[in-house]
């Protein structure tokens, strides 16, 4: 135990170096600090940012974003997964095209949702929902179809209703790829809100390092990426220690 | 002595994918008998054990259980799976798999805790019944298993080769086990296994079934005192006979 | 026979939704800025095909992701193959790692912007950010995922580290190093397209915003039909590689 914190802290320290060359980096100019503001810097620009309330204010607007559009797609990844996945004919005839649709770029959607919808929130939240609906449907019909035959027969012997069979083993067997395609999804929720937030120039830090980029405030667009980083490792871990507690199951061994 | 047998196959035929599997089988099972099938693989002794579950309509002719044609599973008929790593939910604690059982027999969830710790008790996981399977060993689960299987309170036991990938001394130990779990209920046993010293050690009459096409060629009555004793049962004169007997019946098979 | 009854099936329901779709347009005489009927996208990709405004959109994209791929991957190969034979080094990098891991590799687009302005480099540079994390992360593990007999067969030959490196932990790596490539070939692709569509004005991306804001839905549609292809392409390319190159070893399921 004493050896894993030792290890902790002596990455931490690694992290500090890190910071503590850029620091020198910026100081000394190495790099024109236009490009490269120092971490002191992009510290009193956070700061500042949330003094101000402007970074706060971004900041919830995007985790909204990206929250709402996330739980509307994993719902309806879940549900259209789980009625394809248990169905053979369904996934003979739509699994081709949903193979096909896999490797295409979500953003690739967005001109679409404009066409649609304008640059408005709408066409924001639609295409995070959408861009973020393909992981998590395609890895719960995964799931779903690749549940232990043998816990079929089980279920057979014991005359379970086929309610009681999707609820209590197929669910369940699905559960660890379904919460894979959520962390999926989570993923390409934050860059779908981003990337919208830069286009529709809606309020939120897509837009807020965006307009900094273009008004040359290097250190404000640093805090926003150092603050868009943060939020992507908050989520990831909520997501990790969600799929800890649900999935405690798992052969430790 | 009922006339009646509790199980009968009446003419039963099988044909899976175009294979025939079983011809023509006749069998007559009564309650309270511990009947052990053995025979090469391909034989079809698996699917003669799947056909009494309900797990499989035969080609031609009946299976009966007390009269009725097996059309489907019937709760009074318990399955216990070869493979019991893939039998058992994973995501379930020890607990959880027997209450399965429970639930699917829509037993009112007050009297489910008080027949699980029951049935856990008898198979010897009450200490363990908050586990996951996946911290069990593989004796273990198949206790747990067998701890399913009684939670219906079955009147008919169908094994498939439990004890097939288990080690020798652990396979013992659940050989006892099985043998004072069903003397305590009286349950009706079918027991399919490739090994032909646990036929005889356990049942009271042994079938052999032979493959292309899959019959009945042999049936013996196992007439060894119960109840049985891993060292003084082996070294009993008439369990030499039996054994030698089934011995050359598999022999000539592959001649 | 089984197959092309597969490959059949597959294609019956997208072929019904777009037979579907022109009917329903010729029925209502589509006249719209946003909508455009199947018919008029195939028209309007055909005439992008011959006066070859596609085809180099198609050039610059490939070539920002694949620039991008190699560039990050490089990077991330040599990294992680150090990562993940040093357990010291990579216990060390751990926090650094971590920490900058999981920061979208949009949140870099203003940052490229600042530096590049718009063209190769910035996109480039976005498409290497991005690509070098699943390559570290996946070849770190596949070099520590070497079975541990290998390393006794290396310090029982006496092999020097670097030998050791090139005869036996890559070439016992190479299977997942690849799967690490495969994957991170789909990202370099999707992010190109993220950036063109976000404010590079380069390649497909960009090419399918032109056509929306001029109003000319069927090239939007025709363009988009297009990055489906070459995104499906791709993959199915390199997945036939990896079949052909590592047969069935290389079926790995690689995490999600």
């Amino acid at each position: 135990m004493n050896a894993r914190i030792g290890w902790r802290l002596a990455s931490v320290a690694v992290g500090g170096l890190f910071i503590v060359a850029w620091q020198l980096v910026a100081s000394a100019h190495i790099v024109s600090p236009v490009y490269l503001p120092g971490p002191d810097r992009t510290w009193n620009a956070l700061v500042r940012g949330f003094a101000t309330g402007t970074l706060l204010a971004q900041l919830l607007q995007t985790v909204q974003r990206m929250l709402v559009g996330w739980l509307l797609a994993s719902l309806a990844g879940i549900v259209l997964g789980a009625c394809i996945g248990l169905s053979r004919p369904a996934r003979a005839y739509l699994g081709p095209t949903l193979e096909f649709l896999r490797p295409l770029p979500a953003s690739a959607v967005i001109p679409l949702g404009i066409a649609f919808f304008g640059l408005s929130d709408g066409m924001v939240l639609g295409v995070i929902a959408f861009g973020a609906l393909w992981p998590t449907l395609l890895a719960t019909v995964h799931g779903f179809a690749a549940v232990e035959p043998c816990l079929y027969e089980v279920s057979r012997a014991l005359g379970m209703s086929r309610l009681a069979v999707i609820w209590k083993i197929a669910l369940p067997s699905s559960l660890p790829d379904i919460l894979g395609g959520m962390r999926l999804s989570l993923t390409v929720s934050l860059i779908l809100a981003v990337v919208g937030e830069m286009l529709a120039s809606r309020t939120g830090l897509g837009s807020g390092i965006l307009v900094a980029a273009r008004t040359f405030h290097a250190p404000d667009l640093y805090a926003g990426v150092v603050l868009l980083g943060g939020l992507g490792y908050i989520t990831a871990q909520g997501l990790f220690a969600l799929e800890a507690r649900l999935l405690r199951w798992r052969a430790v061994r | 002595m009922d006339s009646q047998p509790l199980i009968a196959f009446d003419r039963v035929s099988m044909t899976l994918g175009g294979t025939s599997i079983l011809t023509d089988i006749d069998l007559r099972i009564d309650a309270g008998d511990f009947v052990c099938v053995v025979g090469p693989s391909g034989c079809g002794k698996t699917t003669l054990l799947r056909l009494l579950g309900g797990l499989l309509e035969p080609t031609a002719g009946e299976v009966r259980y007390a009269g009725k044609r097996v059309a489907e599973p019937r709760a009074d008929i318990a399955v216990m799976f070869q493979d019991y790593g893939r039998a058992l939910l994973p995501w379930r604690t020890v607990a959880g798999n027997v209450s399965l059982a429970l639930e699917a027999l829509n037993v009112p969830k007050e009297q489910r805790p008080a027949r699980i710790a029951a049935v856990l008790a008898t198979v010897g996981l009450g200490a363990r019944a908050d586990r996951y399977p996946s911290e069990l060993s593989g004796g273990m689960q198949q206790r747990l298993q067998i701890a399913r299987c009684l939670a219906q309170e079955p009147k008919v036991l169908l094994m498939d080769e439990p004890f097939g990938a288990l080690d020798a001394m652990t396979r013992q130990t659940l050989q006892d086990e099985v043998l004072s779990i069903v003397a305590a209920s009286g349950a009706t046993v079918f027991f399919v296994t490739h090994d032909l010293e646990e036929a005889v050690y356990l049942g009271n009459r042994v079938i052999g079934l032979l493959p292309h096409p899959g019959r009945i060629a042999s049936d013996v009555n196992v007439a060894l005192p119960r109840p049985r004793n891993q060292l003084t049962t082996r070294e009993d004169p008439e369990f030499a006979r039996l054994r030698r007997h089934l011995f050359d019946f598999i022999k000539d098979a592959d001649a | 026979m089984k197959r092309a009854l597969a490959i059949g099936r597959g294609l019956a329901f997208p072929a019904a939704a777009i037979v579907l779709c022109q009917i329903a347009a010729m029925v209502s005489h589509l006249q719209s800025d946003t909508l455009a009927s199947p018919a008029a996208a195939l028209v309007a990709g055909a005439h992008a095909f011959a006066d070859g405004s596609i085809l180099l959109a198609t050039v610059q994209t490939l070539a920002n992701a694949f620039g991008g791929l190699a560039l990050g991957g490089c990077i991330g190969l040599i990294l992680g193959i150090l990562l993940g034979s040093s357990t010291t080094a990579d216990r060390l990098m751990e926090f650094s790692v971590e920490a900058l891991r999981p920061i979208p590799s949009v949140a870099l687009i203003p940052v490229a912007m600042l530096i590049y302005g718009f063209g190769y480099r910035m996109e480039i540079a976005i498409v290497a950010f991005a690509s070098f994390w699943p390559v570290l992360i996946l070849s770190r593990n596949a070099v520590a995922g070497v079975d541990a007999a290998l390393f006794d067969v290396a310090r029982v030959l006496r092999l020097p580290p670097l030998a050791r490196t090139i005869k036996i932990v890559l070439p016992a790596a190479l299977p997942r190093i690849f799967v690490a490539f495969r994957l991170a070939a789909g990202i370099a692709l999707t992010v190109a397209v993220t950036v063109e569509v976000s404010t590079n004005p380069l390649g497909l991306g960009y090419g399918m915003m032109l056509a929306e804001q001029s109003l000319h839905p069927e090239l939007m549609l025709a363009y988009l039909l297009w990055i489906g292809i070459i995104g499906w392409g791709l993959n199915f390319a390199i997945v036939n590689a990896q079949r052909r190159l590592f047969g069935r070893s290389a079926n790995v399921r690689t995490a999600t």
